[in-house]
Parts: structure tokens; sequence; C-alpha cells
């Protein structure tokens, strides 16, 4: 129904299309630019992830001796690590006029040189090009990283999903149900909270026997104790919108207390769900890096971000970029993902509606 | 004529338990309901119409309200004793309800098309395309314009008015015996609330549906009601056909109420009449006549006892000491 020509168009001739919630929040998102590039790297990142297997990425497990240690570099590794060798056979050589003892190691890299400049010609292997090169045990940091990535950001998907499915439904029924029932379930989480998060999760890390999938156990780990906060925030939100009318208007219809829970009450509680979710994800992946950093993270020849950045650390100072390579891509996640929540809170907040 | 007497409360008693003692919200209040009729409560703000409404459908919040006693009988089942789950199929179905405040009483989440269809797969099990169509020729009985276009969007997309239409659409979707509306239009301008009414009147007479009509005004009920309770303090103080109590109002309650009604046909400059005091609270209350601090015509006994309902015949009965005297 488009208004005729001579009609002026006014608020009384217009048709409003129905806009859902999700419709508008989107259409305030994608005003935020910060939130819309880190939704778009988020989307990055992910996209990669998935698509690791088939990328060109060399085997993030494979070791290459000669390739230890070799820093980004656009040439093929071969080259590379000739390079290096030369550079050495030159520093030796200069500090072997003083000293005997060097004469050893001189000898053994002019070995390690012939050798190389033999295969690399026939050896494929040191064709390869670390554009963001190597660690210490000569593999792949470009494919470490995506790999820990995928690793880092699973944990960070599953503890989310698992954290906020629990909490919906302890929170929802803690709320709905209210009197005892919610009395208890609220003091259990109480008790939960007041232990160190970190202590029992370290403790539950260690008492594995050995032999154990450690990605899994992290995940329980991570999962049991991190739906707490998530449980209180959808409680508090179902107590207040139970007594709603439109609650009790559902009830007068017939509707049992499933549907009322959620059909009409999860719903409107969905966009504190989802601000809560994207700001946790990124919180897990910070705690799953830090029990790696100890060492109780995922076990090689795995690898997670945190892993990554714990060995990269041991050399960081000959060799940064094994250190900055995990650390820029995980920190460059972390700021899209809080950017993102914060753009989401904004967006689905209505109290903040006239903020931007 | 006890014959098509659909919905019958038999001395129905809700008390809520409050941290300051027992409030008796309704004590001892029963009426009858016939099929296809309609059915005013009027009171004060307090006087526990709401509550006796609640109560018929069972859905008083417990804790704190509980009823104590009473029996509510609809086509011959006690709803009080029922099991939620039968429950269920009556709310909504055979007995629902329309609230106070259309602006808050739909979702502002799900569409319009969501909330109606709910229901009414729920009930009829119709598929949903089927309860789409249901949906959407309800609507148009209920005087939305272009109901087919309108269905698919958001309660903030409405007026109070229209939102209150789209209630009245979705309690009489599933065709249902009874319709209680509790102050339907009392969040509504009053050239709204005419309409409404008219809506309603005109809907429920074809449709068979028998109406409880809470509300404050008497207006409304004279507009409106084949008979009336009147409540004060969670009891019935008078019931009858509306209009033997217009013409000859018993009760002292009642008859303060309609002599402060505004009325056109009257000497302007008089000041108008009012009950003087505040009705009681509820709270703990002795057996007295709750009424009797307010009322002229007060005598002794009214502050020891509650007096029995004196049967006039023909629905008519009136709870006051100076009629249980005379007889």
């Amino acid at each position: 129904m488009s208004p005729k020509k001579n009609q002026a168009v006014n608020e009384f001739n217009q048709q409003v299309k129905p806009v859902s919630l999700w419709a508008d929040a989107w259409k305030r998102l994608r005003k935020n630019k910060m939130a819309l590039f880190g939704l778009w790297l988020v989307v990055a990142y992910v996209a990669v992830s998935l698509a690791a297997p088939i990328l060109p990425l060399y085997d993030f497990t494979s070791q290459e001796l000669t390739h230890v240690n070799l820093p980004p570099s656009l040439k093929p590794a071969g080259e590379v690590a000739l390079g290096r060798l030369q550079k050495r056979m030159a520093d030796l050589k200069e500090a072997g006029a003083f000293r005997e003892d060097l004469k050893t190691e001189a000898a053994f890299v002019q070995a390690e040189y012939d050798k190389l400049t033999v295969e690399i010609a026939t050896n494929p292997v040191h064709k390869r090009v670390y554009i963001l090169g190597t660690d210490y045990l000569g593999r792949d940091m470009l494919a470490r990283t995506i790999y820990g990535g995928r690793i880092s950001i699973m944990i960070g998907l599953v503890g989310t999903i698992t954290a906020v499915f629990i909490g919906i439904i302890v929170g929802a029924i803690a709320g709905y149900v209210g009197g005892r029932t919610d009395n208890l379930l609220m003091r259990f989480v109480d008790i939960l909270y007041g232990l160190p998060y970190m202590l029992v999760v370290i403790i539950l890390m260690s008492m594995v026997p050995e032999g154990t999938n450690s990605i899994i156990v992290l995940f329980v780990a991570i999962a049991a104790l991190s739906w707490l906060t998530i449980a209180r925030v959808v409680r508090g939100q179902i107590i207040s919108l139970k007594n709603a009318e439109f609650v009790e208007a559902a009830r007068s219809m017939g509707a049992s207390s499933g549907r009322i829970i959620f059909r009409h009450l999860l719903p409107n509680t969905l966009g504190v769900i989802v601000i809560f979710a994207t700001l946790s994800l990124p919180s897990f992946i910070m705690n799953e890096s830090f029990l790696s950093f100890l060492g109780l993270g995922v076990s090689a020849p795995s690898a997670s971000w945190g892993t990554l950045v714990s060995e990269g650390v041991q050399g960081m100072e000959l060799y940064p970029w094994r250190l900055l390579v995990p650390a820029v891509a995980m920190t460059a996640f972390l700021f899209a993902m809080n950017f993102l929540g914060d753009g989401l809170r904004d967006a689905l907040d209505p109290q903040s509606k006239n903020r931007t | 004529m006890t014959e098509d007497v659909i919905l019958q409360v038999k001395d129905l008693k809700t008390y809520f338990h409050v941290d300051e003692g027992i409030v008796k919200a309704v004590d001892g209040v029963s009426f009858n309901l016939r099929k296809g009729e309609t059915l005013g409560i009027v009171g004060e703000s307090g006087s526990g119409k709401s509550v006796t409404n609640l109560s018929v459908i069972n859905m008083i919040p417990n804790p704190p309200g509980k009823i104590v006693g009473g029996e509510v009988l609809f086509m011959g089942k006690d709803l009080i004793k029922m099991p939620v789950s039968e429950l269920r199929s009556i709310r909504g179905n055979k007995i629902s309800m329309i609230f106070q405040d259309p602006m808050t009483s739909l979702n502002p989440f799900l569409r319009i098309s969501t909330q109606m269809v709910e229901t009414i797969v729920l009930h009829q099990g119709l598929d949903k395309k089927a309860a789409k169509e249901k949906a959407i020729e309800m609507l148009k009985l209920a005087g939305i314009p272009a109901p087919e276009k309108r269905i698919d969007q958001y309660p903030h997309q409405f007026s109070g008015g229209m939102r209150q239409r789209v209630m009245i659409a979705m309690g009489l979707s599933c065709n249902p015996e009874i319709l209680i509306a509790d102050e339907p239009t009392s969040a509504l301008d009053v050239t709204i609330q005419a309409q409404i009414l008219d809506l309603m009147k005109d809907l429920t007479a074809r449709l068979g549906t028998a109406v409880i009509l809470i509300t404050h005004s008497l207006g409304v009920v004279a507009g409106m009601c084949d008979t009336l309770c009147v409540m004060y303090a969670g009891r019935v103080v008078e019931r009858g056909l509306t209009s033997e109590i217009f013409a000859e109002p018993k009760h002292p309650y009642t008859q303060g109420l309609i002599k402060s009604v505004p009325r056109l046909d009257q000497a302007s400059g008089d000041r108008l009449n009012s009950i003087r005091g505040q009705p009681p609270n509820v709270i703990d209350l002795p057996d007295c006549c709750p009424f009797y601090p307010r009322c002229d015509k007060a005598m002794d006994i009214c502050k020891r006892k509650y007096p029995a309902a004196t049967e006039y015949g023909n629905g008519r009965a009136v709870s006051c000491w100076l009629y249980t005297e005379a007889k």
C-alpha cells in the first residue's frame, strides 16, 4: 500500500513493518563501528578455525629439527636456515680466533651447513615458507596458532554453552518455583561461590589420572563451576517477570509452567543471557590460558593459545615471535569479543537506547 | 432455574497469610452464574473482587494466598479440588480471563499471532495454520482492521484499546463458557471504554458466553449486567437482578454507592453524596459487620456479629441486620 503521489507522507498513512527485538538490536549494533569490527573479527576467527583442516597449512605437529626457531620470513625455510648457519659460522670464526673450544662447534656447524646445501635441492621440506616462524621443535607457528585457537575458542564456546545451559535451568527453576526450592538452590550456589574457583579447577585437573583426555577434563572443570553467575542473573530476571500480567494471562489461558518458563519468561531474559555469554566467553579463554600457562591445561601435542604463550615465554628474548604470535592472536580475539559484548549490551538494553 | 447454572460459587474463602496476620480477602462469597448471563461484581478497591475471580480458576498465588474453604462448581465439578493438569484444560478453554491493563497483559516479546495461536493449538487441537486462520477470524470479530497483517505484529505496535480488543479476541478464541473480565476498561479512556464494552456485550451475546464483569463503575454495571453482586470487605453484601437492585437498593452500602453516582437528571449545585470513612483494613477483622463504622443505620448488633444473608427469592439476597430483624 504505497501512499498516493499527491498525498503527503505523514505519521498516519505509513505502514510500519513489524520489528522484532532482534531486528531492532541488529539495527543498533550496526551503528556501533567497534562492535561491528569485533563481530567481523570474531566471524573471521571462527571461520579460520572451522576451515583449519582444509587450509594449506603445514601439520602443526610435524617437527623439523633443522627448522628450529626460525624467525618469521617469506623466504623458503631452507634458505632462512642456511642464512642463519652462515651467520653463525661467521660469528664462530670471528670468536674462534681466540678460543680453542669453539673449534668443535664450528666444525659441527660447518657439517650442518654442508648437509643442508646438499639437501635443500632435494628435500621438499626446505621449500616450506614459515611466515610466522617456527617454535623450538621446528613446528610452524601459523599452524600451531590456528590450531591453538581452535582449542581455545572451543573451550570458550563449550564452557559458555554449558554455563548458560545449566545456569538457565537452575536459575529459571529457582526463580519460578520460589520458596524452599529457591532457597536450597541459591544456598548451593552461594557455597560454590565461596570456593576459590581457580583452586578447585587446579585440584580437579591435578587429580585426573594419567592418560585421560585433558581437554575434556578441562571442559568439565571449567563448566562445572561457571554457571553460578548466570543462574543468579536468570533467577533475578525471572523473579522480576513472573508476576507480570502477561504471565498471569498466559496462566489463565491454560499454559503449563514449563511453557510459561520457556515460551514467555526466558525469551524476555534472552538479551541479558546473550550479553553475559559474549562477555564470559573471553573469560573462559583467559582461564584456560592461565591453566595452560601453569602447565595444567591442554597437553602436547595439542596446543591452545595458553600453552603456546607459555612455551613462547621460555625463549622470549631470543625468539620473540614465539611469544608474540599467539599472544597477539589471543589478545585480538579477546578484544573483539569484548567489543562485541559491549556493543550487544548497548544494542539489547532498551535503557541505553538513546545513548549512542 | 438451577438447570442452566454453569458456575456455582459456594461460601468461597480465600485468605492471605502475611506477616501482620491473616487477610480474609474473600470470606464466604457465594453466587451463581447462568449460561449466557452477565454478572457484575462491584465494590471498592480491596473488597476482594479480583481475588474472588482468581480463586474461581484457582490462580491465587500460593504462598501467601490459600483457598481455605468453599466450592467452585463448574458444570458440576469442583475446580478447587481439581488437579492442576485438568484445570489447565479448562483455563482459557472453558473459562478465560481478560485483565485490567492491556498494556502489560500481552507478552512484549512475542508476536500477536504466536500468543493467539498458542492458546488455540493448546485447547482446540488445531494445527498451526488452521489456528492462525481462526485467530485472524477472531481479530476480525473484535474489530481489528486488516487482521491478517496486524496479527504478525508485536504488542507495542498496538494502542491500548486495540490491545484490549486483542485480549478479548484471545479470550473468546476457544468459545469459552465463561469470560471473566477483571476491570477490562479501567486503563482505557472513556470513549474507548464504551467501544470495548459494546464489543464485549455484542460478542458474548453472539457466542452465548457468560460473563463475570468486575468493575468499579456502577454505570458500566447498569448498562451491561443482568445480575449484580455488591462486595464489601471480602463479602457479598447484596446480590440480585441488576434492575431490582437499582430500583430498590436494600443494603445501606449499596444505597450509598448508588447515591454517590453523579447523575445528569438531578439538580446540579448540590454536593455529591459520598460514603464517609474508609474501607476497613481486612487484616484480622472481627466477626462484625465490616460496614458498621460507616453506616448511618448501624445498630448495636452490627458490632458483634455478621448478619446472615436474607433471601428474597429470584436470587436476591442482602446481608444486613436491618432486614434480618424485619423478617
